[in-house]
């Protein structure tokens, strides 16, 4: 194994807790998925070294070595899972974040109810096969952000305000109050209700929309992690344009063959418009033509208290480095000033809460300058916390001393859209 | 009865050093003074040099000496208990002081040996005798147990055989809740403690048993022979000290005739007429007590209840013998809360093994939770062995757990060769358990360990030894030139060693040691360095370790000795180059020698074989070596005034205080340009008063002014000049050249207060036209000190904290204790604790940046690890935070409380050097850390 170099691989393991069983194992290496696998006696340890700390009534929570983490976490004490990464800045947060994320999207898929009750693991492994291809998202490259921000990926439609309407009318009369409007795993807008769904599922099912082979239409079970782990809701999609597909939340009825096609043509006819505009949204987040200043190469806008978030690194996209590069530098700076400085986001018990004598000396930006010694070279990272927003900018050539002026105008000017 | 003019002599009050009333007087610190002392030094002083020095009794067998003793004043205050308990007289012949059984029974032997000193410092013996002597390892024959071997001269009527019947049937209590229990119930002998830990005496072999008292009715006193004062050497002929006098004495199985063996009362008492000696504080436990304080039970417990533990296990297991914990082959310590972690040591060496295997890279930590607290482990592989060390991640934070880890590595290296000598021998157990003890007080506790100091400087300490105490450097203070010399000059000649008695042609052999170097501490910082990083580096860990800095911080030595053999790695480790014309380092040992003298700490690195004769078995300290050590320290004396003026007005770049910046919007700007001035006035005026300041400025005519409030309020027109010296210079200027240049502004200097009003516009714009005339004024090094003075731009200052770190040299610069002190305040002391947390965490960044380095170093021959570093931030070289702060308590319900902002802000340099920087400033100006760096580092050399 260490000799052909582990550099940049992910493994995540899956076990049974309290038989050992491994349910499933997924490697990525590069950001791809990845056929290489631990061996069995390696993940046997594994698991080993954490059940012999629960008998003992001592959790083991992470172990490091020079270039790889290892997370432990183990749910409901029915599953362990575990993940060793030897990414590149890899970070405890990033892993602790993607474990709750893949059991989320496992109960998402097969519900809570056989997780903690296993009395087929045969069965359970098949039915685990449904999750497979949403869990190696998280593990791969992305082009969002909302596993490790646990905030829904969003982008802004130039006529956000017509799309809403529209929405609203439509879940109205299609006899629900959960529907939203996805362009490729983000939400380009979404109902009342929809907004207030709980933290994994929230991010996980325009998560899922995204990573499903496109179809016309979809009627699919889902479990509610947060809101409803043991029964089964039915997610229908239907894809109104190519990458833009309306999600809805329904219970057991009606069917979808029961959904009347004039009801669509009524309420989507009239922003057939406003829907085509937000098409190549996706991979941008701002609408056409918002002003940004030349030097950010990429931004990240959070709002904590809505778990809302806009990501992109599209701007001046004609320049170094690579949207990949600028994606994962992001990711990094985000997962850096996360765990050393800035208040966790509210609502993430699982983050270790500083002590409450820290709390008179608020963090309120940070800056980080990275590359060789030469003047005018390497990149520079802003983070600015104000109030419920945290915004994170990425730029090649600010001087350092602008740095927080350039943050502050763009949070200012990012306002009315988050 | 010579001993009585010996232990008399020996001492010299703190207030007889030289140097004191006298030498401060002449204010450069002439040669001539040295000169003259030494002389008189080495050849006539009878009365100092004959005599043994008082810390030859504590040299252990190994060789080893760890002496401490308290000057006359903090003895008293520190140890008031001590004593009083045995101050109980018997007769005019026989009085019975603990510390004193303890001394005088071991004087006894070395007699002859004395003698012969004597003799020969009285020329009447060739001194070479005493010479050969030493080189013959006699000088092992004054260790500290011999009196218990029943070999010397006055043995027979020394010793006294006792046979008493005990029964331990007769015992009802189950188990001896307090020490010595079993001794006084079984055998009816009392024995008080010498100090109430209960570890006490743990270092070498224990405390001997002296007979406090009898039990009414018990055998021993029964027996009637047995009496107050004797000391009980032998049960059954088995040597017992009060270390394992429990678990000799519970090894009785039942009723039986048991031999008791004493030594005399009558003959340990006979010379313990004299008054009472200062204890020298050579047991290592009295240590931590002294560094900590009084209430160091209290701590004890304290940290015991905390899940702590290091552990040393081997990764070999050998299969065959399946003992338990048989893979243990320390640990430390033995509670219930350190219990758990030990239980759990399966975990540890199996992520040690796998994940090295899976990998390919070494385990460094792993975070485990235990009763709901986190706990880190840091990881320490050598060989096949594996060091542990498990603290709660709330006292110690990651990065920091990782420093230490590796902090104690280096050190039991340097103290022992490698971890596994360190380790593997059974002699060492009890030491480990001292130097862990230490460990887990100063990183538990780290307010504790300061706690006589101002409770500022405490606050400061321990907020500040998160980070300092990681960093690859040694706290340095700048001297001025002048007093650097002297420094330096005193040093060389004694690196020289062509004193008398050194010299090779003296006793026509091959001196004992070359000194390779030496450093000079004063309060804690380095002053002084000849020695090689590393080697500088090695012994400021083992000093920090053992809290000796701030122990010289505070005037509490009366007098240390350390002397060990040490292994530096510089020196140590083999040389690359097989190229026989390259120099090769000597196969030598290595010894250190630190001598420390009221706030003065002078270590010296020893070098044995090479060009010196070699050592032979363990030897100790050299009389000789430790006399010349000390004379260099008695001759620095006279300059202390002038290091301890410097430490206080030191012309580093002057710093502000948090609270000035956070009071009412309106008043903000008027505090801001006037307050700094009120808190340095103080220093001001004393800096005035003082010698120093004649020395570094010439003799112009300095008046003291009194510190006047009434300076900061009103505005007025003629007060141009005033105002110019109060817009820029009160942060810019070291005070002296302030004031020099404001007695000559203002030639009515009484008027002052007055003329120093200004409007605030006066105060935040500088007048270039004065500015010029003042230049004119300013001498070329003052210049040169208003240039490096000021570290932030624009017309304030608006610097707070930094730290300075010279990773070559291995030194850094911070403000000093007395600096801090001035900047009093609510918000302060929480900034500049924020301050050097946040500090530890983008140090943390840096260091993977510096590892990363290292790779690509490595790696550059192949090309090939250049390209997948996308994913990372490093090289990070500049790193900012921004913080926020209020008043805690804000009664205004009306108004929202002031905010002040401020940046915390870290910078690499790898090039040309390596040099990390770390500043703190207010927020009104944006500042380039470039800049600031190399304000700082301007000149910092050692």
């Amino acid at each position: 194994m260490g000799e052909e170099g582990t550099k940049g691989t992910v493994h995540l393991l899956c076990l049974a807790a309290s038989s050992g069983v491994p349910l499933f194992c997924r490697s990525s290496r590069g950001g791809a998925p990845a056929r290489q696998q631990l061996p069995f006696s390696v993940i046997g340890s594994l698991n080993g070294v954490h059940m012999f700390g629960q008998n003992l009534e001592v959790q083991l929570s992470s172990a490091r070595t020079e270039d790889t983490t290892v997370v432990w976490k183990s749910f409901h004490d029915s599953i362990t899972l575990i993940v060793l990464s030897s990414e590149e800045g890899t970070s405890e947060l990033r892993l602790e974040r993607l474990l709750q994320m893949v059991f989320g999207a496992m109960v998402l898929l097969v519900g809570l109810e056989e997780l903690t009750n296993i009395r087929n693991v045969e069965r359970l492994k098949k039915e685990l096969r449904a999750s497979y291809h949403l869990i190696d998202s998280f593990l791969g490259d992305s082009e969002l952000i909302g596993d490790l921000t646990q905030c829904v990926d969003c982008v802004v439609p130039p006529e956000g305000s017509l799309l809403q309407e529209a929405l609203s009318g439509f879940a109205e009369a299609a006899g629900t109050a959960f529907g939203s409007l996805v362009v490729s795993g983000r939400v380009v807008a979404a109902t009342e209700s929809w907004w207030r769904l709980g933290t994994p599922e929230a991010v996980l099912l325009p998560w899922l929309v995204g990573s499903l082979p496109p179809q016309a239409a979809r009627d699919y079970p889902v479990y509610l992690p947060h809101g409803s782990p043991t029964v089964p809701h039915r997610l229908l999609t239907l894809t109104l344009l190519p990458g833009l597909e309306l999600c809805l939340l329904f219970g057991p009825r009606p069917p979808l063959s029961q959904l009347d096609p004039q009801l669509l043509d009524r309420w989507w006819q009239p922003v057939l418009d406003p829907l085509r505009a937000c098409v190549p949204l996706g991979p941008r987040a701002l609408p056409a033509g918002f002003p940004l200043h030349m030097d950010i190469l990429g931004l990240l806008l959070l709002h904590l208290e809505l778990k809302r978030c806009l990501f992109t690194v599209e701007p001046s996209a004609d320049q170094e480095p690579s949207p990949e590069h600028r994606r994962r530098l992001l990711r990094a700076f985000y997962t850096l000033v996360t765990a050393s400085h800035f208040p966790p986001e509210p609502g993430s018990p699982e983050e270790k809460v500083e002590d409450a004598a820290q709390r008179s000396q608020v963090p309120r930006a940070c800056y980080l300058v990275s590359g060789p010694e030469e003047p005018g070279t390497g990149w520079r990272l802003v983070a600015l916390q104000s109030g419920p927003r945290r915004l994170l900018l990425l730029s090649a050539q600010s001087p350092t001393h602008a740095l927080r002026g350039l943050a502050t105008h763009t949070l200012h000017a990012l306002t009315p859209l988050l | 009865m010579m001993a009585s003019p010996i232990s008399c002599s020996s001492r010299h009050s703190p207030d007889e050093l030289p140097g004191d009333p006298s030498s401060q007087e002449d204010e450069d610190c002439d040669y001539e003074d040295r000169v003259s002392y030494s002389g008189s030094y080495s050849s006539a002083s009878s009365d100092y040099d004959d005599v043994e020095p008082e810390w030859l009794d504590s040299v252990q067998k190994n060789g080893e000496l760890f002496y401490l003793e308290l000057s006359e004043d903090e003895e008293e205050s520190l140890l008031p208990e001590t004593p009083t308990v045995n101050h109980v007289r018997f007769s005019e012949n026989e009085i019975i002081i603990e510390e004193d059984d303890y001394k005088e029974g071991k004087k006894y032997e070395p007699k002859l040996k004395r003698f012969t000193k004597i003799l020969k410092t009285k020329s009447l013996l060739p001194k070479r005798y005493n010479k050969k002597n030493r080189n013959d390892n006699e000088l092992v024959s004054i260790l500290k147990h011999q009196s218990n071997q029943k070999t010397g001269v006055v043995v027979q009527q020394r010793y006294k055989d006792v046979n008493i019947y005990v029964n331990p049937k007769k015992l009802t209590v189950t188990k001896a809740k307090e020490q010595l229990k079993l001794l006084e119930v079984l055998v009816g002998i009392i024995h008080q403690s010498k100090w109430s830990w209960k570890k006490s005496g743990k270092q070498g072999s224990g405390e001997r048993l002296v007979v406090h008292g009898l039990l009414p009715g018990g055998s021993a006193m029964k027996s009637g022979q047995i009496l107050i004062g004797d000391v009980l050497l032998a049960v059954n002929d088995v040597d017992v000290t009060s270390e394992n006098i429990e678990r000799v004495l519970s090894c009785i199985p039942g009723p039986m005739q048991v031999k008791l063996t004493f030594e005399n009362a009558y003959a340990v008492k006979k010379e313990t007429t004299q008054p009472r000696q200062k204890k020298a504080q050579s047991n290592t436990n009295d240590l931590v007590k002294l560094l900590w304080g009084e209430e160091v039970e209290g701590i004890q417990q304290n940290i015991l209840n905390t899940p702590h533990i290091v552990m040393y296990l081997t990764l070999q297991l050998d299969s065959e013998t399946s003992k338990e914990e048989q893979e243990i082959l320390y640990h430390c310590p033995v509670s219930d809360a350190s219990q758990k972690l030990k239980s759990v040591r399966g975990i540890f060496l199996t992520l040690c093994d796998m994940l090295e295997n899976v990998t390919g890279t070494q385990v460094t930590s792993s975070s485990l939770l235990l009763n709901g607290k986190q706990i880190h482990v840091a990881y320490w592989k050598e060989s096949d062995k594996l060091l542990l060390i498990g603290l709660p991640a709330e006292e110690v934070p990651l990065p920091q757990l990782r420093n230490m880890i590796g902090d104690v590595a280096q050190t039991l290296k340097f103290m022992y060769g490698s971890l596994d000598s360190a380790f593997c021998q059974v002699e060492n157990v009890p030491r480990l358990d001292h130097f862990f003890n230490l460990f887990f007080q100063r990183a538990l506790q780290p307010a504790k360990l300061h706690s006589s100091a101002s409770p500022s400087a405490q606050q400061y300490d321990a907020s500040s030894a998160v980070l300092l105490d990681g960093l690859p450097g040694v706290r340095w203070l700048t001297l001025p030139q002048k007093i650097k010399m002297e420094l330096d000059t005193a040093l060389s000649d004694l690196e020289a060693a062509d004193f008398a008695e050194l010299s090779e042609d003296y006793y026509d052999m091959r001196r004992l040691y070359t000194i390779l170097g030496s450093s000079l501490f004063y309060k804690g910082y380095l002053i002084c360095s000849h020695l090689p990083k590393d080697d500088l580096i090695d012994i400021a860990v083992y000093c920090r370790h053992y809290g000796l800095l701030p122990l010289a911080a505070k005037q509490r030595i009366g007098q240390l000795v350390i002397w060990r053999e040490v292994f530096p790695r510089h020196h140590l480790q083999p040389s690359a180059d097989s190229n026989t014309e390259v120099f090769q380092e000597p196969e030598g040992r290595y010894f250190l020698l630190i001598v420390g003298l009221k706030h003065y700490m002078l270590c010296v690195l020893l070098e044995a074989g090479g060009c010196a004769s070699k050592a032979v078995g363990n030897p100790g300290p050299d009389c000789i070596y430790v006399d010349q050590v000390k004379t260099t320290l008695h001759q620095l004396g006279g300059i202390d005034c002038h290091i301890n003026e410097w430490l206080t007005s030191s012309p580093s770049p002057c710093l502000s205080c948090a609270d000035w910046f956070l009071t009412g919007s309106h008043e903000k700007l008027d505090n801001l340009t006037t307050s700094p001035i009120l808190s340095r006035l103080p220093v001001t005026s004393k800096v005035a008063t003082s010698p120093t300041c004649r020395i570094l400025f010439g003799d112009y005519s300095l008046k003291t002014r009194k510190p006047s409030p009434s300076r900061s309020s009103g505005g007025s027109d003629n007060g141009c000049e005033g105002g110019e010296g109060v817009g820029l210079s009160p942060h810019t200027i070291p005070n002296a050249v302030w004031k020099q240049r404001e007695s000559q502004g203002s030639d009515g200097s009484e008027e002052s207060g007055a003329l120093l009003k200004v409007t605030k516009k006066k105060a935040t714009l500088p007048n270039p036209f004065h500015l010029g005339n003042l230049k004119k004024d300013l001498s070329e090094k003052e210049l040169e000190i208003y240039n490096t003075m000021k570290l932030t731009s624009g017309p304030e200052n608006t610097l707070f904290h930094y730290v300075a770190l010279e990773a070559v040299q291995g030194i850094f610069i911070t403000p000093t204790h007395e600096e801090v002190a001035q900047l009093s305040g609510s918000i302060h002391p929480q900034l500049i604790k924020n301050f050097h947390q946040c500090c530890l965490s983008i140090r943390a960044v840096f260091q993977q940046t510096l590892v990363e380095e290292k790779k690509k170093a490595l790696n550059r021959g192949d090309h090939s690890g250049s390209t997948n570093s996308i994913s990372s931030l490093n090289p990070v070289k500049e790193y900012g935070v921004l913080f926020e702060c209020s008043p805690e308590k804000w009664t205004d319900q009306r108004k929202a409380p002031p905010v002040m902002a401020y940046w915390v802000v870290g910078r690499l340099f790898l090039h040309p050097k390596l040099q990390e920087l770390y500043v703190c400033f207010h927020d009104s100006v944006t500042e380039i850390a470039i800049e600031m760096a190399f304000k700082l580092f301007f000149g910092l050399t050692l």
